[in-house]
């Protein structure tokens, strides 16, 4: 059911082109009343969610209301910054020793809901639960990185974590999915306590959950009094409760939805760019692409424009086949590709590739995947090469592709560049669905990462980026916006990517 | 007024079968949900007018291989169990069926179409099985109370042959109620074909098809309505041409 | 046979039905691609993630040992637990059960009288403007999705219009009823069609059928015949039409919950379907299929005082 699926990030079925915005977020619509912060009021916000799925412990945290939820009622030591770049938020610094592999953390003055200090035990102990072997928390991986054993308080207020190995991107782990601060020895998460900019009233599973505003904030109160999380699966029932006056924040909406109403004055349209990358992944270790010149024809055969004007509605920019645009180390020196056909024709030619077809599996598991599949075979057609579109079971697709077959659909969300290298790009990473393993390239990374300099580092990145875009195996082809719709009150909406701190973020938000 | 039903039946059925004939080869693409010399553009920029001359046989085609797939083991189903002298066959046949009834057709919808995967034959074979038992169950009811009817009841006495009596007579005079229940149940086979696309089953969702239409397009009704009025116009009116014309069939047939 | 033995005997075959199907939707839930850990990891997962969460989830045992202790757990009247949220299945159900039975009672009570109004009077007036107006309309209604339907109503009387609340949103349902207009109107439109079609035809079948015309000869009023004689021959098909619809309302209401936001048991259904979570889909389909079985009966037992004949051999 596609309009079920709620783990569909991108509700892209349809769509326009007022949004040739460039770079930045914007808010389309009525906004005379919001620019002016004010106090007071209940803002009710409509997410996509699940009755099954939901709880309230933040480190079970995986669908987008339950990241927006913990982000109000708990905190992590550091988070993402509009650039996804990690910045401090509970942690107020933190110094690395010159091995890179003891960091000090020293913790911010903030206190928990029912008035307990934050303690370097409360970190120790969340990260411990985290880390048992016993559970399968998300951020788990992220944290694995750390040699809990050997890590300890040094007062209430500082902690010094040990390493595995040497790590200067170490922020990044503590802004991980999931890596919350909670009480030590919490459990029970009926009326979870944390140390976030709203407290707990009342949950009503797969209805609705009500926090209040907890003045004691360590970053200062929210200006709303009560923030009431409801759930609506359905984009349109979330535009329409918007519409109907029923919420006043509306989560991922369409880009039609957004057209459709972005004139009228009962919604307010914001925009978040760069949210989701979407692309299409061969597979360097086998036939056909573990040819080179394979590789940049269909590089070249993508007709880029036009993706995102009929899949993503004309709601993103265009790709350069890199992760992260616009993000912290974003190789953005480098040109951009556009289409060239008879290049890719010759290319075709000289592998011995003509008359090839290739298939291309997609699914319905991420919404846009199977409209961009039809259009870029649609593209091919003529270059020699022909791309048979294969749409597989959505359940099965993401461990289906990155076993089997040599090119598929791909996307994903935010995240830093450190990461998307580590998780999906060296020899040991757990999904490399390019099967991209190159024993320079994992040296370069460890470079980086131990590379105190940032400007030097932030040089080896954009090499490591060089050679993934000559040789590399994603064809990313478009970032798609983030659409987010509220009523013309609302004040204070961030146009950060999503997965990033200020995306969902409601405390800094108000009602005119 | 007459020719009101042949019309709503003939106009869709026409499209959809000689659709598909006229569809250039090279299918333009724009932007999605675009004003253009026709019916717009759909939700990933191709033109309307072209998805609604493609995409009628797979609807209508689904629906009528389903229900008469159905109908070839349903009817028998029922009118042997309701006929049958024996009343162990009687059970056999229906208790399972029971079972299957008891099974909510959307949750059986849903399972065997993950398990199965995409693909017309598919859908075609959920639909049918999520009717079938429908359709037995409707025979065995029409075919007992026939059953019970004084002139079958002289028909035995007189001696006729199980065969004459039970199939022959029983068949005829079941028509009516089969026919009643035939034009709803091709709406209704019409209805889960359309339904699939929403509960993602069976076809690919950008695929040329008035059910896909419909429920892709629906993003858009307020900026291209044509994109999702038509397609559905069409599948209401062939559900509603189809009821209208056997009505007046079999009010022929009841007069003759 | 009496009454009273034939419904113990339905009884008896009730529980062996919903033991049939909820071994059924074991199978076919065991059958699906994925598991519980797949649809929990999300996107692009690391399949040792997957691991560590089957693992956690105890979906490493054996799906026999799985279904047996969970069998164990249901004759003791204990649903068990949900794989994603730990929370007990009684729970959802429980939680499910109030808003989903407000719109099936509410839907069925609004159907019946409509339906045998509508069939009787097309009957009544067979072939003319009347009749085919309301086969135009019933058939129309049943032809469009739930979906489409929806859709529609909403952005014209929800959205354009501003007549009625265009979802249920943090609603209580019974507090406030303007927003049930909507769902009931998407709900009963289907269904309408079928059964009204079956009155009709039952109806006109009756009307003709010889004993009705004896009824006549022998000089009973044509109201008595119609509505004492005819009527509930008519009825005895449809009867059984509306125990099925029973099923067709679940599905109506899946969609129908979607679109206006209810909080029901077909949104915990498609959320547990998606996310795999194998107590909560049996716990429901146990819900499911106790109540078809037991409407089934009632309309059974009701078909026996219509038309004892009809279930005479059964």
């Amino acid at each position: 059911m596609h309009s079920l699926n709620r783990r569909g990030f991108l509700g892209l079925t349809a769509g326009l082109s007022i949004a040739a915005l460039a770079g930045c977020g914007t808010a389309e619509g009525p906004t005379s009343a919001a620019s002016t912060p004010r106090n007071g009021g209940r803002l009710r916000a409509a997410f996509a969610g699940g009755g099954a799925k939901e709880v309230l412990d933040p480190h079970l945290a995986n669908l987008f209301v339950e990241a927006a939820r913990s982000k109000a009622l708990y905190d992590k030591l550091a988070d993402l910054g509009p650039d996804v770049a990690a910045q401090p938020r509970l942690a107020e610094k933190w110094e690395p020793d010159a091995g890179l592999t003891r960091w000090r953390i020293t913790l911010r003055q903030a206190a928990f809901h029912n008035g307990q200090p934050v303690r370097a035990d409360d970190v120790l102990a969340s990260y411990a639960r985290i880390l048992d072997p016993g559970r399968a928390f998300r951020a788990k991986s992220s944290l694995a990185l750390i040699d809990l054993p050997n890590s300890r308080a040094v007062d209430d207020r500082t902690v010094e974590f040990a390493l595995k190995r040497p790590f200067v991107e170490f922020p990044n782990v503590l802004a991980a999915f999931g890596a919350y601060i909670v009480p030590a020895g919490t459990e029970d998460f009926t009326a979870p306590v944390g140390s976030g900019p709203f407290s707990f009233v009342s949950f009503e599973p797969g209805k609705s959950v009500l926090l209040k505003r907890h003045d004691g904030y360590w970053e200062g109160a929210p200006h709303l009094d009560e923030l009431e999380f409801v759930i609506a699966n359905e984009e349109s029932a979330r535009a329409n409760a918007l519409l109907g006056g029923q919420v006043e924040y509306a989560h991922d909406l369409t880009p039609t939805t957004a057209r459709s109403h972005a004139a009228g004055d009962r919604m307010a349209i914001h925009r978040a760019p760069n949210s989701a990358v979407q692309a299409f992944a061969m597979k360097l270790d086998r036939p056909p692409f573990d040819n080179r010149d394979l590789r940049e024809a269909l590089f070249l055969l993508a007709d880029r424009p036009q993706l995102v004007e009929s899949v993503l509605a004309g709601s993103g920019q265009v790709g350069n086949d890199l992760f992260g645009k616009g993000y912290q180390h974003y190789a953005d020196d480098i040109p951009q590709r556009t289409r060239d056909l008879d290049k890719a024709k010759f290319l075709i030619r000289r592998a011995g590739a003509e008359g090839l077809t290739v298939k291309l599996d997609t699914s319905t598991a991420a919404a846009g995947m199977v409209e961009a599949a039809t259009v870029f075979a649609d593209q091919v057609k003529g270059s020699g090469l022909t791309i048979e579109v294969v749409t597989g079971n959505k359940d099965s697709y993401w461990s289906d592709t990155l076993k089997n077959g040599s090119l598929s659909s791909f996307r994903s969300g935010a995240m830093p560049i450190e990461t998307h290298i580590a998780q999906r790009l060296l020899t040991g990473s757990g999904t490399n669905v390019t099967k991209w393993a190159r024993p320079e390239f994992d040296a370069l990374y460890d470079k980086a990462v131990s590379t105190v300099d940032a400007a030097e580092r932030d040089a080896v990145y954009r090499e490591m980026q060089r050679s993934l875009h000559t040789e590399g195996g994603y064809l990313m082809w478009g970032f798609a916006d983030w659409i987010v719709g509220a009523a013309p009150n609302v004040g204070g909406i961030s146009t950060a990517p999503a997965n990033t701190l200020d995306w969902a973020r409601f405390d800094k938000v108000w009602l005119g | 007024m007459k020719g009101v039903g042949w019309l709503l039946l003939v106009v869709p059925l026409a499209l959809a079968l000689l659709g598909p004939w006229f569809v250039p080869d090279e299918l333009t693409r724009g932007a999605p949900f675009m004003p253009n010399s026709s019916l717009g553009t759909d939700f990933v920029g191709r033109d309307v007018w072209h998805q609604v001359l493609a995409g009628g046989q797979t609807v209508v085609l689904v629906a009528l291989l389903a229900t008469v797939s159905s109908y070839l083991v349903g009817v028998p189903w029922g009118v042997v169990a309701a006929m049958t002298r024996l009343r162990i066959v009687d059970e056999v046949l229906m208790r399972p069926l029971d079972l299957l009834l008891a099974v909510p057709s959307l949750l059986v919808l849903i399972l065997v179409a993950a398990i199965a995967g995409p693909g017309l034959p598919v859908l075609v074979g959920v639909v049918a099985l999520v009717n079938f038992p429908d359709v037995a169950r409707i025979s065995r009811a029409a075919a007992l109370e026939i059953a019970g009817r004084p002139a079958l009841e002289a028909m035995r006495l007189q001696g006729e042959t199980w065969w004459r009596t039970s199939i022959v007579y029983t068949g005829r005079s079941m028509l009516r109620t089969l026919a009643a229940d035939l034009g709803v149940r091709l709406t209704g086979a019409l209805y889960l074909v359309a339904s699939a696309s929403f509960l993602g089953v069976g076809v690919a969702p950008d695929a040329a098809d008035w059910a896909v239409m419909v429920d892709r397009n629906r993003v858009g009704l307020f900026i291209q309505p044509w994109a999702v009025v038509v397609p559905a116009l069409l599948i209401v009116a062939l559900s509603v041409g189809l009821n209208l014309v056997f009505d007046r069939a079999l009010r022929a047939e009841a007069r003759s | 046979m009496s009454l009273r033995r034939y419904a113990a005997r339905r009884l008896a075959i009730g529980a062996v039905q919903v033991l049939a199907v909820v071994t059924l939707v074991f199978l076919l839930v065991q059958a699906l691609p994925g598991d519980a850990a797949v649809a929990l990891a999300g996107d692009n997962p690391d399949p040792r993630r997957i691991e560590e969460i089957r693992a956690a989830m105890g979906l490493d045992r054996p799906a026999l040992d799985r279904f047996g202790s969970w069998l164990w757990g249901l004759a003791r009247g204990d649903f068990g637990e949900s794989l994603i949220s730990g929370r007990p299945v009684a729970e959802f159900l429980h939680d499910g059960l109030g808003p989903t039975l407000v719109l099936a009672v509410l839907a069925l009570v609004l159907l019946i009288p409509a339906a045998v109004l509508l069939g009787v009077l097309a009957a009544l007036r067979e072939g003319g403007p009347l009749d085919r107006a309301v086969t135009t309309v019933t058939v129309g209604l049943h032809s469009i999705p739930e979906f489409a339907l929806a859709v529609v109503l909403i952005a014209l009387f929800g959205v354009q219009l501003r007549w009625l609340p265009p979802t249920a949103v943090g609603a209580d349902l019974l507090g406030q009823p303007a927003v049930l207009v909507l769902p009931l109107v998407v709900l009963v439109a289907r269904p309408l069609c079928s059964i009204s079609r079956l009155v009709r035809a039952g109806m006109i079948d009756a009307l003709a059928s010889d004993y009705v015309r004896h009824a006549r000869r022998l000089g009973i009023g044509v109201t008595r015949v119609r509505f004492a004689h005819a009527l509930p021959t008519a009825l005895a098909p449809a009867v059984q039409q509306v125990a099925r619809t029973t099923d067709w309302l679940l599905g109506g209401v899946i969609v129908v919950e979607a679109v206006f936001v209810i909080p029901g048991l077909g949104t915990i259904l498609v959320d547990a379907v998606a996310g795999r979570d194998l107590p909560v889909v049996q716990g429901l389909a146990v819900v499911f299929a106790v109540t078809t079985v037991v409407v089934n009966l009632v309309a059974d037992l009701l078909v026996f005082r219509l038309a004892p004949r009809s279930v005479a051999i059964a």
